[in-house]
C-alpha cells in the first residue's frame, strides 16, 4: 500500500479519534490564513497533538508541510499559541524534514521572549540544532544557563544536556557555567504557576549535576573534586541532585574499587538523608558493591544498609517501597542469607493491593525462603496467584521455575503447586505455555520429578485448549516417556489425541508415538505402535499421513541412523548450522547438486546440551540483576535523544562474560578452523577452548589464543590485531617453544603465518601439533614474529623502497591443561555418579594468593571446564569454607569425570582438597594434578 | 482623534487587513538590518539568519506582516515555502559585493517566475550605499536586468540601513503602488 493513502477509523478504539487527513486540511487552511486566529490555531494544534501522541504519523513531504505552516505561526506574538506551537515543533521534528527553518524564530524567543515561552523555546532548540548550527546558539544558551530564573535555566541545561551528542565540541565549552549552577541557588519565577514549579525546588542541581558529569566523565580527579564539594553540609538542597551524586560516586566506585572506603563517611549521613529517594540509591551503591566486593564493604555498614532498606518497605510511598523491595531481591540473587533479616516485611507486602508490589515480593520471598520454610511459602503463593492477571502469574512462575534449580529436592512441592495453577488457574496461552516450559526445566534437571511431572502433563492434555501448550507437551512426552517405568501409559493419552485433536496437534502426536517404538524397556511396544501409525496413515489431512508414513518407513529401516532420525540423541550448534547454510546457499554453484553437508557442524550430545542450558539458566537469573540498571544514565535526558545509546552501561556490569557473545565466537572460529584445507587430515575438532587473552587488550598488537583439540593433533590459534595507526605487519608467526623441550610428546608440524596485517586490522597465525598420547599437558612460551612496514599514508601501500626490519615482540605463555580435553555435561543425580566411578585422586592445594573463594571458585571451573552443579559455584558469604562439584566428559572418550573440591579460607589463603573421580584411569591424575 | 481616524481609514482599506511583505536577497546583504530598522528604528547587530524573522509592523496606518527569510545557499530552497499571498518582495543587494552581482540576478528571476507571485509588486534596495565602492543604484538595475521585467510595479531604491537613508522612501513607494493595485 502506499504511504499517500489514508485510512478513516483505522483500528478498532481510534474511532474518537479525529480524522488524519480532515486535520491536516484544516492545519494547512487554517495556519495559512491572513491574519491569524490564535484560537482556532491552538484548538487544531491540540487535535492534531492528540493524533500524533495515539500513535497517528504522517508521511515525510506532510509532516513537513504542516511542519512549514506551524512555523509561520511565529509571526503571532501569542504566548499561549506559542506554546502548543512549542509541542508542536517537538513532535514534528521526528518526522517533518528540514526543521532547522524554524532556529532563527526559536532563538529570538530565547533572548527575547516571555518567562512563559522561554524555557519551552530553549528546549525547542534540542530538535532543530544540528552539528553545524550548535555554535550559533552558545552564547543563547550560556545565558540561560546562568540565568536566576530555575526554569530558564533548567531547560537550558537539560538542552545543552541533550545537544551533546550532537555537538560535542560546543557543548565542552559549557562546564564553568553548569558547575556555576551547580553551586548557585535559583529562584522560582512568581507566576500563577509557581505553585506547580515549587514543587521541585533546586531542580536546577539536578540537572547541573548531569551535565557536569557527562562532561567530566573520564576525568576521575574532576569528579572527585566535585563529589568533595557537593557532599559538603547542606549543597545540594535537591533531592534528585543528590539522589545523581551518589549515582556518580556509584560509578567511581567500580571504576575503582578502593575509593570505596573514602566515601564511607558520606553513605553513612546519606543512608539517613530525609529524601527516601537519597537513602535509596545510597542503599542501591552500597549493596551493588557488596555483590561484586563483598570483602571491601564492612559488616556494619552491610548491616546498616540492610536496616534502612527494611525501613524503607515500611515507608507509605509505594515507589520507595518498590525500589526498596528491587535491590534487597537483588541482593538475595546472590546472597540470601544476608537478606534473610528483611523477610517480615517482605511477607507484610504480600497482602499489598498494589500487584505489583506484591509479586516482588514473592519473587524475592522465593530467594530468601530456605528448605524449611519453602512448601509454607509455597502455600501462600498459590492463594496469590489465583488472583492476579496473567503478567503477574508469569513473573511468579519464572521464580519458581529457577527455585527448583535452586532446591532440586523439593520438587515435589514445586511441582504440585505448578499442576495445580496449570489446571486450576484461568490464563492465556502465554501464562500457561510459562507453566509447562517450568514443568520441562525440573523434568530436565531433576530426574527423580519426571513420572510424577508426565503423568499430571497427561491429565491436563485431556482438557487444554492451547496448541502450542499442547504441541510441547507431546513433544516432552516422546522425549521423555520411552524411558519411564509404563511408557505404554502414555501411548494411550497420546494416541486419545490423535483420536480426538485437530489436525496440528494430530501431527505432533503422531511423532510423539514414533518415539515410543524405540523403548528399551518394552520391546512389546514396537508392535502396537507400528499398527498405531499404520491406522494413522489412513488420516484425512497430509501433514498427519506424511508423518505417519514417514515414521513407519524408519521404524522399519535396518539402519541405525534412521532410529536416530525417530529419536535424536544430538543436537545441532544452531549457530554454527545457520552460519554454514548461509554459506552454502550464497555459494551455490551448481544449482545445488552438491547435497549440503551435515557433518561439517558441531553436534552436542543430550547432556553437552542440557548443560548449555543450564548454564545460559544460571547466567540468564544474575544477569537480570543488571538489565534495569541499564539507561539510568539517561534518567535526565527528556526522550530525545533515547537513540544515542550510552557507551558505558557497562560500567555497572560486573564481570559479565558476555556469554552469548563468546559462545558466537567459538562457534565461529570452529567453523574457520574446519573449512581450512591444511588441517583437513586431522579429522574432526573435537574440543576448543575458550579464548584466553595473552596480552593487555591496550597493547600495540593485541594477541587472544584458541585451543584446539583433535583426536592426534593441537592447533594452537592466535589471534592477533595490529593497533598500530600507519605501520603493517608482515609475515606474522607466534613461535611457540615448549617449556621443557626435552620430554615433549607434542611435535610440531607447520605454522600457518598471517602474510600482512593491516593496521587496525585482525587475523589469525595457527600452530599445528602432533600429540603422541591423548591427554598432553604443556606450557608454551611465545613470542611474535614479523616484519614492520611503514606506510605511504596517501596510497596505504607500503614504500617501495622500505625493506621492513624484523621485529619479536614477547606475549603470555599458553598452558594446555586437562580442561582442554574435558566437556562441561549435565548429570541430575551427582551424588550417585560420583559414588559409582571407579577411579579415584585426591589432591591437595595452598593457595597463598590473596583470592576470595568467589574468585578460587571461578578459576577452577574455567581450568577443568566443567558444569558446576547444584549451584555450587556461588561461594557463600556467611562462610569461610565450601564445597565445589563438578562434572563433566573427557572430549576425547566421552568418559565421565566428577570433581568434588572442598575448599577452605583462612588468613592464610585458601585450602583445597580435590577429589576426582573418572570412568577413565589415565584422566583422573591428569585432572586433578592441574587444578590450579 | 487620531486614533479615531485610523480606525476609520482601517475600515475604509478592509478591515484589519494584513499586507504580508518578503524580504529576500542573498546573505549579508542587510536583510535583517532593515526588518529592525523598519521594526524599532534602531540598527541591531544580527547574525545569519538561520530559518527566518518574521514581524509585525504598523505603517502609516498598514498592519505589514514582514518575513525576512535567511539568504545563506542552504536556505534559498525554502524561499517558496513562504511566497503564497505575498503582496510585494523587498529584494535586499549589497552594492558592494560586485562578485555576486550576477549570483542575486540569478535568485531574483528564479523567483518572480513563481506563479504565486506574479501579482507582488518589486522593491530592490541597492544597500550599503555608505560604503566606499558601492555601485550606484542604476548599476545595480543595470546587473540585474531590471529592465526586462514586465507586467509589473518595480523600483529601486538606494539604501544604507546602517544610516538609515533610503528606507522609508522605498517603503512609501511600495505601499502606494500596493494601494493602487491591491486594495
Ligand atoms: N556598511 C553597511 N553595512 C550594512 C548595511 N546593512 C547591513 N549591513 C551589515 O551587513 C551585515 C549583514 O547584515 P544582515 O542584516 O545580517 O544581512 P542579511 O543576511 O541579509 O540578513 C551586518 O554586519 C550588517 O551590520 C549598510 O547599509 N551598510
Ligand atoms: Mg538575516
Amino acid at each position: 500500500m502506499s504511504a499517500q493513502t489514508y485510512k478513516k477509523f483505522e483500528s478498532a478504539g481510534s474511532s474518537d479519534l479525529p480524522d488524519k487527513m480532515t486535520i491536516y486540511q484544516d492545519c494547512m487552511n487554517t495556519f495559512n490564513e491572513s491574519p491569524v486566529s490564535a484560537k482556532r490555531c491552538r484548538l487544531l494544534i491540540s487535535r492534531l497533538l492528540r493524533l500524533l501522541s495515539s500513535g497517528e504519523t504522517f508521511p515525510q513531504t506532510e509532516a513537513t508541510a504542516l511542519f512549514f505552516s506551524i512555523s509561520k505561526l511565529f509571526q503571532h506574538q501569542n504566548d499561549s499559541l506559542r506554546q502548543v506551537v512549542y509541542l508542536a515543533i517537538k513532535e514534528l521534528s521526528g518526522i517533518s524534514e528540514d526543521v532547522l527553518m524554524a532556529t532563527s524564530s526559536i532563538m529570538k524567543d530565547v533572548q527575547n521572549g516571555s518567562d512563559i515561552v522561554k524555557p519551552n523555546a530553549i528546549r525547542a532548540l534540542t530538535y532543530v540544532l544540528d552539528e553545524s548550527t550548535a555554535f550559533s546558539a552558545e552564547r543563547l544558551l550560556k545565558n540561560a544557563v546562568v540565568s536566576k530564573n530555575q526554569s530558564v535555566s533548567s531547560a537550558a541545561l537539560c538542552t545543552a544536556y541533550n545537544l551533546l551528542p550532537i555537538s560535542e565540541v560546543t557543548i565542552k565549552r559549557f562546564s564553568n557555567e553548569a558547575q556555576e549552577a551547580i553551586m548557585e541557588v535559583k529562584t522560582a519565577p512568581m507566576s500563577a504557576r509557581s505553585e506547580f514549579v515549587s514543587k521541585a525546588p533546586h531542580i536546577t542541581q539536578y540537572h547541573a549535576l548531569g551535565l557536569v558529569y557527562e562532561l567530566k566523565r573520564n576525568d576521575k580527579m574532576a569528579l572527585m573534586k566535585l563529589i568533595q564539594q557537593c557532599s559538603d553540609g547542606f549543597v545540594l538542597k535537591n533531592q534528585f541532585a543528590r539522589m545523581e551524586l551518589m549515582k556518580i560516586v556509584n560509578d567511581l566506585i567500580h571504576r575503582d574499587t578502593q575509593l570505596f572506603a573514602q566515601f564511607q563517611q558520606l553513605f553513612n549521613v546519606w543512608l539517613q538523608d530525609r529524601s527516601s529517594l537519597v537513602s535509596l540509591e545510597t542503599a542501591k551503591t552500597i549493596t551493588t558493591f557488596a555483590i561484586a566486593h563483598p570483602r571491601l564493604v564492612s559488616p556494619d555498614l552491610f548491616a546498616t544498609t540492610v536496616n534502612v532498606l527494611r525501613k524503607l518497605m515500611n515507608e507509605f510511598n509505594c515507589g520507595a517501597k518498590l525500589g526498596a523491595v528491587k535491590v534487597v531481591n537483588k541482593m538475595a540473587m546472590v546472597s540470601p542469607e544476608k537478606v534473610a533479616v528483611c523477610n517480615p516485611e517482605l511477607e507484610s507486602l504480600l497482602s499489598m493491593s498494589n500487584k505489583e508490589l506484591a509479586t516482588f515480593a514473592i519473587t524475592t520471598l522465593l530467594k530468601t525462603s530456605n528448605e524449611d520454610n519453602i512448601s509454607n511459602l509455597i502455600g501462600r503463593i498459590t492463594e496469590f496467584v489465583h488472583k492476579v492477571s496473567d503478567d503477574f502469574k508469569i513473573t511468579v512462575i519464572e521464580a519458581i521455575r529457577t527455585l527448583s534449580l535452586k532446591f532440586p529436592k523439593e520438587w515435589k512441592v514445586i511441582i504440585k503447586f505448578l499442576i495445580d495453577v496449570l489446571k486450576n488457574s484461568e490464563g492465556a496461552a502465554k501464562f500457561k505455555s510459562s507453566v509447562v516450559e517450568a514443568i520441562i526445566d525440573i523434568v530436565a534437571f531433576v530426574p527423580q520429578s519426571k513420572e510424577l511431572a508426565l503423568e499430571s502433563l497427561c491429565d491436563f492434555i485431556e482438557d487444554c485448549e492451547y496448541n502450542e501448550v499442547l504441541v510441547r507437551v507431546l513433544h516432552l512426552l516422546g522425549k521423555e516417556g520411552p524411558s519411564t517405568s509404563n511408557p505404554s501409559l502414555y501411548v494411550r493419552h497420546i494416541f486419545n489425541r490423535v483420536v480426538l485433536e485437530n489436525s496440528i496437534i494430530r501431527s505432533a502426536a503422531v511423532i510423539a508415538l514414533s518415539k515410543f517404538a524405540l523403548t528399551k524397556n518394552d520391546p512389546t511396544l514396537k508392535d502396537s505402535i507400528v499398527s498405531l501409525l499404520n491406522r494413522i496413515s489412513n488420516d484425512t489431512d497430509d501433514e498427519v499421513r506424511d508423518r505417519a508414513t514417514i515414521s513407519l518407513k524408519l521404524l522399519g529401516s535396518e539402519h541405525s541412523f534412521a532410529k536416530d532420525l525417530v529419536q535424536s540423541k544430538y543436537y545441532y550448534d544452531l549457530n554454527s548450522l545457520e552460519s554454514k547454510l548461509t554459506t552454502y546457499i550464497s555459494t551455490n554453484e551448481d544449482s545445488f547438486k552438491t547435497p549440503f553437508d551435515v557433518s561439517q557442524i558441531r553436534k552436542f550430545s543430550e547432556d553437552e546440551m542440557k548443560a548449555i542450558e543450564l548454564k545460559h539458566k544460571q547466567d540468564r537469573v544474575f544477569k537480570s540483576t543488571d538489565n534495569d540498571e541499564s539507561g539510568n544514565r539517561d534518567a535526565i535526558a527528556p526522550a530525545t535523544v533515547s537513540t544515542n545509546k550510552r557507551k558505558d552501561n557497562d560500567t555497572y556490569k560486573g564481570a559479565d562474560l558476555h556469554e552469548h557473545e563468546q559462545d558466537l565466537l567459538e562457534s565461529k572460529y570452529a567453523d574457520e578452523l574446519s573449512g581450512m584445507e591444511e588441517f583437513k587430515e586431522f579429522g574432526k575438532l573435537i574440543n576448543s577452548s575458550k579464548v584466553t587473552p595473552l596480552t593487555e587488550s591496550e597493547a600495540e598488537f593485541v594477541v587472544r589464543a584458541v585451543k584446539h583439540v583433535f583426536k592426534d593433533n593441537i592447533v594452537l590459534q592466535f589471534n592477533i590485531t595490529n593497533t598500530l595507526v600507519d605501520v603493517a605487519l608482515d609475515n606474522v608467526s607466534v613461535v611457540c617453544s615448549a617449556e621443557d623441550p626435552e620430554n615433549s610428546r607434542l611435535e610440531e608440524l607447520f605454522t600457518l603465518p598471517i602474510e600482512r596485517l593491516a593496521p587496525a586490522g585482525e587475523s589469525a597465525c595457527y600452530v599445528a601439533f602432533k600429540k603422541s598420547t591423548d591427554t598432553v599437558m604443556k606450557g608454551f612460551l611465545n613470542t611474535l614474529h614479523f616484519t614492520t612496514r611503514e606506510l605511504n599514508p596517501d596510497t596505504h601501500e607500503p614504500f617501495e623502497d622500505d625493506e621492513g626490519f624484523q621485529d619479536e615482540y614477547e606475549i603470555d605463555s599458553l598452558f594446555l591443561n586437562a580442561g582442554d580435553y574435558i566437556k562441561s555435561s549435565f548429570v541430575g543425580n551427582f551424588e550417585a555418579t560420583f559414588d559409582q566411578l571407579p577411579n579415584e585422586e585426591v589432591a591437595v592445594y595452598n593457595i597463598q594468593e590473596d583470592l576470595s573463594l568467589q574468585e578460587v571458585i571461578d578459576k577452577l571451573v574455567l581450568n577443568t571446564s566443567c558444569l558446576p552443579l547444584s549451584n555450587t559455584q556461588f561461594a557463600p558469604t556467611d562462610s569461610s569454607s565450601h564445597v565445589l562439584k563438578l562434572f563433566g566428559k573427557s572430549a576425547l572418550m566421552g568418559t565421565k569425570v566428577a570433581l568434588v573440591i572442598k575448599m577452605i579460607k583462612s588468613s592464610k589463603g585458601v585450602a583445597l582438597k580435590a577429589q576426582c573421580r573418572t570412568e577413565d584411569a589415565t584422566l583422573c591424575a591428569d585432572i586433578v594434578n592441574n587444578l590450579m | 482623534m487620531g486614533n479615531y481616524f485610523s480606525s476609520m481609514f482601517d475600515r475604509l482599506w478592509g478591515a484589519n487587513r494584513e499586507l504580508r511583505i518578503l524580504i529576500l536577497g542573498l546573505d549579508g546583504a542587510g536583510k535583517t538590518t532593515i526588518l529592525y530598522r523598519l521594526q524599532i528604528g534602531e540598527v541591531v547587530t544580527t547574525k545569519p539568519t538561520i530559518g527566518f524573522n518574521v514581524e509585525t509592523l504598523n505603517y502609516k496606518n498598514l498592519k505589514l506582516n514582514v518575513w525576512d527569510l535567511g539568504g545563506q545557499t542552504s536556505i534559498r530552497p525554502y524561499w517558496r515555502c513562504y511566497y503564497a499571498d505575498t503582496a510585494a518582495v523587498i529584494f535586499v543587494v549589497d552594492s558592494t559585493d560586485r562578485d555576486r552581482m550576477a549570483t542575486a540576478a540569478k535568485e531574483l528571476h528564479l523567483m518572480l517566475q513563481e506563479e504565486e507571485l506574479q501579482d507582488a509588486a518589486l522593491l530592490v534596495f541597492a544597500n550599503k550605499q555608505d560604503q566606499p565602492g558601492a555601485l550606484s543604484a542604476s548599476d545595480v538595475s543595470k546587473e540585474l536586468n531590471l529592465v526586462e521585467l514586465k507586467d509589473r510595479s518595480w523600483s529601486i531604491v538606494a539604501s544604507s540601513a546602517i544610516r538609515g537613508e533610503g528606507i522609508t522612501e522605498g517603503l512609501d513607494w511600495l505601499i502606494d503602488v500596493i494601494k493602487e493595485e491591491q486594495m
